[in-house]
């Protein structure tokens, strides 16, 4: 009774965050895209709300939900309600694929999603504590932390355990242990039903994002090529904070292209908020905070007509989405989490930044990674894009080419962040390459298959660029 | 400048557009291959080694605060360092014997008869006995 009561309220939470970007859209891609973000920013919400709870010593966390409901709900009815919002399908985006290769296209998402759906189902009931040392040693360890410490739920973040990161941002622990709270015990289902929901989000909100960019086969296809990868499905049920990074990710990018191209600020705040919720779940998420930031500013600055008072609106939007979570993760970074190791020798950083080996192992890892991350038997998909990219069409508008130019800066400088990490890692640098770049690529996989299909067409109206 | 496609370039697209789907096919059969199948499923091999060895010695310890640790050594000392924290959250179990209440964790061997340093004060089977230091504060 008490979990359906958590559940609503958490969606309850995540509609209110989402409703006032979504007033007026209508149809059926566009339920499903808000309910995506409704489901995921209210698990978001959700951790916020209990380590607030936590931290202010508000014993009954079903009474800081209540607060959290009614003080968003205000804020909804004060503001005042603007114009409508279109998110029906790109002009462009009809298929018109041939009939034998659409039903070839239909049974491949078909048989995709039935087998993701098998292979989670039976990754969950063999592994229910997370399969792999970072879902009991980390993740699962600091919710525990969190539900079992009642007052004393600071004791997680002792120094004595440098191992199970305590400077880890919080969101993954706080929303399973917000739902632990509710049960009265600390149920293995409730990260195996989180994980399997991020995941399944994931790829439906792929699915939704593409097809409001470039119709159902593109959709199709994206979300083929995401659920037939291997190591997507492997994360899923592993209980690690990868797929709910990637889910973040993937609406950061899908929010600042729709938000740009469609020359909305209240998809833009939302995209801002993404990057946020991306910076409350893993340490990562906060190097694609800043690269939304001044790859938005990078994208004005290069294109023509540039910096305009209606552009930096825009940039200004996405900033005020951000800058909510921003604050709350200082506060965490600075009165709770103990202090990271990655930053702690500035001698030792200046030496690996001038070692120029090191450059290049990682430069030879990002490109074995590249073809292998994923787990895929044979052919790696990540050489079949690019095919796919020079044999069809690829033209953009105007207004999409500027939402894109800021899409792939963010994502392109993330990537070069990661980059600079390996560069600097106090870890032993194979070590530390070996056990998480590929994680990290699979994060960005959802927003690359998100970028690329909405810039190749499958229309058979063919035009070929050139 | 965009040009129509032709008859050719149609049909190769369609050709490789249908070779794409079938790499994605290809994984789709990994991914199945790689599930664990329902007649393997085994027991949580994560519950066994943690929540229900330490259920025990749980019962006794403080509801909070810090323990000690001792192990076997070799490859799966961490591993079963790490579940035994996992096991005794919200106490933080710190790997050192220099606390009044140590955990010894010994899964796959005898316990010793002495350790020292340390006395042994209960012993609550497999492999896990609770010890006390009389030199820590």
């Amino acid at each position: 009774m008490w979990l359906i009561v958590a559940v609503i309220l958490c969606v309850v939470l995540g509609y209110l965050v989402v409703e006032p970007a979504s007033s007026g859209a209508r149809g059926g891609i566009a339920a499903l895209f808000y309910s995506c973000l409704a489901l995921c920013f209210g698990i978001g919400m959700f951790s916020v709300v209990f380590l607030l709870a936590r931290a202010l010593n508000i014993v009954h966390v079903f009474k800081a939900d209540l607060m959290a409901v009614t003080l968003l709900t205000t804020l909804r009815l004060v503001a005042r309600r603007r114009r409508k919002l279109n998110l029906d399908p790109d002009q462009t985006s009809n298929s018109d694929l041939p009939k034998p290769l659409r039903l070839l296209l239909i049974a491949a998402f078909a048989i995709s999603i039935c087998v993701a759906a098998y292979a989670l189902a039976v990754r969950a009931i063999a592994h229910p504590h997370g399969d792999g040392w970072d879902a009991f040693a980390i993740w699962n360890l600091h919710a525990r932390f969190l539900f079992l410490g009642e007052m004393h739920w600071r004791d997680g973040f002792s120094s004595l355990l440098p191992w199970s990161h305590p400077d880890y941002p919080p969101l993954l622990p706080g929303a399973i242990a917000h739902l632990w709270t509710y049960l009265d015990s600390d149920a293995p289902a409730v990260p195996v039903a989180l994980g399997l929901g991020f995941t399944a989000a994931t790829a439906a909100f792929l699915y939704a994002s593409i097809a409001i960019r470039r119709g159902h086969d593109s959709a199709m296809l994206g979300t083929v090529t995401l659920l037939s990868t291997p190591f997507f499905i492997e994360q899923g049920a592993a209980q690690y904070a990868d797929i709910p990074l990637a889910f973040f990710f993937l609406a950061t990018i899908a929010l600042l292209n729709l938000g740009w191209s469609r020359g909305s600020r209240r998809l833009l705040v939302l995209a801002g908020l993404a990057a946020g919720f991306a910076a409350w779940t893993k340490n990562e998420g906060l190097l694609l905070l800043l690269s939304a930031i001044i790859g938005q500013g990078l994208s004005l600055l290069l294109e023509k007509p540039s910096v305009g008072p209606r552009n930096l609106r825009r940039l200004a939007a996405s900033c005020a989405g951000a800058a909510p979570l921003l604050v709350l993760i200082a506060w965490y970074k600075q009165f709770l989490a103990p202090p990271g190791d990655l930053f702690a020798s500035p001698t030792s950083m200046v030496a690996k930044l001038t070692t120029f080996s090191r450059y290049w192992i990682v430069l030879q890892w990002y490109g074995k990674e590249f073809l292998r991350f994923g787990g895929w038997w044979i052919v790696p998909l990540t050489v079949a894009l690019p095919v796919l990219y020079f044999v069809f069409p690829h033209g953009q508008s105007e207004e999409h080419r500027m939402a894109l130019r800021a899409s792939i800066w963010t994502l392109g400088l993330t990537v070069m962040g990661y980059f600079a990490i390996y560069v600097i890692t106090p870890n032993e640098l194979y070590w530390h390459l070996r056990f998480s770049l590929n994680r990290l690529f699979l994060a960005a996989w959802p927003s690359v298959l998100f970028l690329f299909f909405s810039c190749v067409s499958f229309r058979s109206a063919d035009k070929v660029s050139n | 400048m965009d040009q129509i496609a032709t008859g050719g370039t149609r049909r190769k697209r369609k050709l490789i557009l249908a070779i794409f789907i079938g790499c994605c096919l290809l994984s789709v059969i990994r991914i199945v291959r790689d599930a664990p199948g329902p007649s393997r499923i085994q027991l949580d091999d994560v519950a066994k080694r943690s929540d229900q060895r330490f259920a025990a010695v749980k019962l006794v310890l403080p509801g909070r605060g810090i323990i000690g640790y001792v192990g076997e050594n070799g490859e799966s000392s961490l591993p079963d360092y790490y579940l035994t924290q996992y096991a005794l959250a919200p106490l933080v179990v710190d790997r050192s014997i220099q606390h009044k209440f140590v955990v010894g964790n010994f899964p796959s061997l005898q316990v010793p008869s002495s350790l020292p340093g340390l006395r042994k004060v209960e012993d609550f089977g497999n492999g896990v006995v609770l010890l006390s230091n009389e030199d820590a504060r």
